[in-house]
């Protein structure tokens, strides 16, 4: 049934393929305009590679967030039917946010594997162990978020600048062994940075120091989730639909 | 067998609860057609997506023993940027039910044509309506939810809901919300008058029609 609402979701929306393009151009522009502030290379890793990597799981992140907002209110009308559960919205939302990440994943780094800019991934595991972590994380906290912004309209409009703030926090755009001692130990305890650095060393193998614990965005994932959970079965209760 | 037991809903209203339902019980045997009487704001409507699970009660249960349709009125359990045909599609692989099949019915019994290759959106209240029935009529429930909606059909629309409804599955339940005694009095066997909150069952309509007049 969430394949159902999956073809759906497809259908309701006819350029299916702007979900990969969108954050398509922004890697690949944002990749562009630091080629050309800092030199081809940083740290020893080409830089288009490196911020094209970062940056798709991070309008992923931003995306899945901003789309759960007020999610149940904006498909009231499909509650008619039982079958439906609210859990499913959030969850379609994520999968279908991640696809088109990882479906412009995949075609940026083809095309900088071509363009040599791009290294053949290091080990593909990590890789992918690494998108289905920051994914994970992406769906608990969405499954906090949604019910939230049902109930509190502020939210709604703290949400841009949070997404925003949190750009050096999501290990987007450094690892963490280029920064100071003081800043790494912080740096372990976001969720996106550890999935991040295993992304990264997917990627690149042992050509970067990455450090990784996997432990933190699982851990941080499962307290989001049974929260998330408990709050979108309250919600339902309350939920007032057209 | 649908079964209320003691349900009560509330909706926050400025800075209080407006109690719209307050612990109402109700049992509706398979093949009974009950209709809901009541003032607007009674809570006729709130009662009917209770009932379809539309909403959940504040608090109280409601029990399903057979199917029940989704409420059939103005515009719910339709994605209005979806044309006719998809949201037929839709409802077809919800309810795992063939495609083809519904889309068959529904072609017949809405008679719009072309039109169902449009959003849902452009279409009038009559022809939704005309939708609404077709599809919940394809999917055969043993139970019907209808709040209001054969009101807005043209008169050949009326004679085939009756047909449909009435004649050809005259064994399934039904539970009609509506302001029209005719209505009531001609398909209802039983009345519930909804009135402060609480509802009264009256097995006689016409005593339940009187009642409301009065109100």
């Amino acid at each position: 049934m969430i394949r159902e609402l999956v073809t759906r979701f497809g259908r309701e929306n006819i350029g299916f393929l702007w979900v990969m393009v969108e954050p398509l151009l922004f890697a690949g522009l944002v990749g562009v305009v630091w080629r050309f502030m800092k030199g081809p290379e940083e740290h020893g890793v080409s830089i288009v590679a490196f911020i094209a990597s970062g940056y798709i799981p991070l309008t992923f992140f931003r995306n899945a967030v901003n789309r759960s907002v007020r999610i149940f209110t904006a498909n009231g009308s499909l509650m008619y039917h039982r079958q439906i559960k609210i859990l499913d919205f959030v969850f379609v939302r994520c999968l279908i946010e991640a696809i088109g990440a990882m479906m412009a994943f995949v075609f940026i780094a083809s095309l900088l594997i071509a363009l040599n800019e791009f290294p053949v991934p290091a080990d593909l595991g990590a890789l992918i162990g690494g998108w289905l972590l920051y994914w994970l994380f992406t769906l608990s906290l969405c499954l906090i978020l949604a019910p939230l912004s049902e109930v509190s309209d502020v939210l709604e409009k703290l949400m841009p600048v949070t997404t925003y703030v949190m750009i050096p926090f999501s290990g987007a755009f450094n690892m963490v062994s280029w920064l100071t001692p003081a800043a790494q130990k912080f740096m372990y305890y976001s969720p996106f940075v550890q999935a991040m650095e295993l992304m990264r060393y997917g990627i690149f193998g042992d050509r970067i120091d990455a450090q990784w614990d996997t432990s933190v965005p699982l851990v941080a994932s499962m307290v989001c989730a049974v929260i998330g959970l408990a709050m979108c079965r309250q919600i339902r209760r309350r939920l007032v639909i057209e | 067998m649908i079964h209320c037991h003691n349900i009560s809903k509330s909706y926050p209203m400025g800075s209080g609860r407006k109690q719209v339902l307050n612990g109402l019980n109700l049992t509706v045997k398979p093949g009974e057609h009950v209709g809901f009487l009541g003032r607007n704001g009674a809570g006729k409507t709130t009662l009917i997506k209770l009932i379809g699970g539309v909403e959940l009660p504040t608090s109280g249960r409601v029990t399903r023993d057979m199917s029940v349709s989704w409420p059939l009125g103005f515009g719910g359990g339709f994605q209005g940027s979806l044309t006719g045909y998809d949201n037929a599609r839709f409802i077809a692989r919800i309810y795992g039910h063939e495609y083809r099949e519904i889309r068959d019915f529904v072609e017949d019994f809405t008679e719009l044509g072309r039109q169902l290759k449009m959003p849902v959106k452009t279409y009038s209240s009559g022809m939704r309506a005309r939708l609404a029935f077709a599809l919940s009529l394809a999917i055969e429930f043993d139970c019907y939810l209808i709040d209001e909606v054969i009101m807005v059909g043209d008169a050949n629309f009326h004679q085939k809901c009756h047909y449909e409804l009435f004649e050809k599955r005259g064994d399934r339940a039904l539970i009609l919300a509506s302001h029209s005694p005719d209505l009531i009095r001609e398909f209802c066997d039983r009345a519930l008058v909804l009135h402060h909150g609480q509802g009264t069952i009256y097995s006689d309509v016409n005593e339940a029609l009187e009642i409301y007049s009065a109100l």
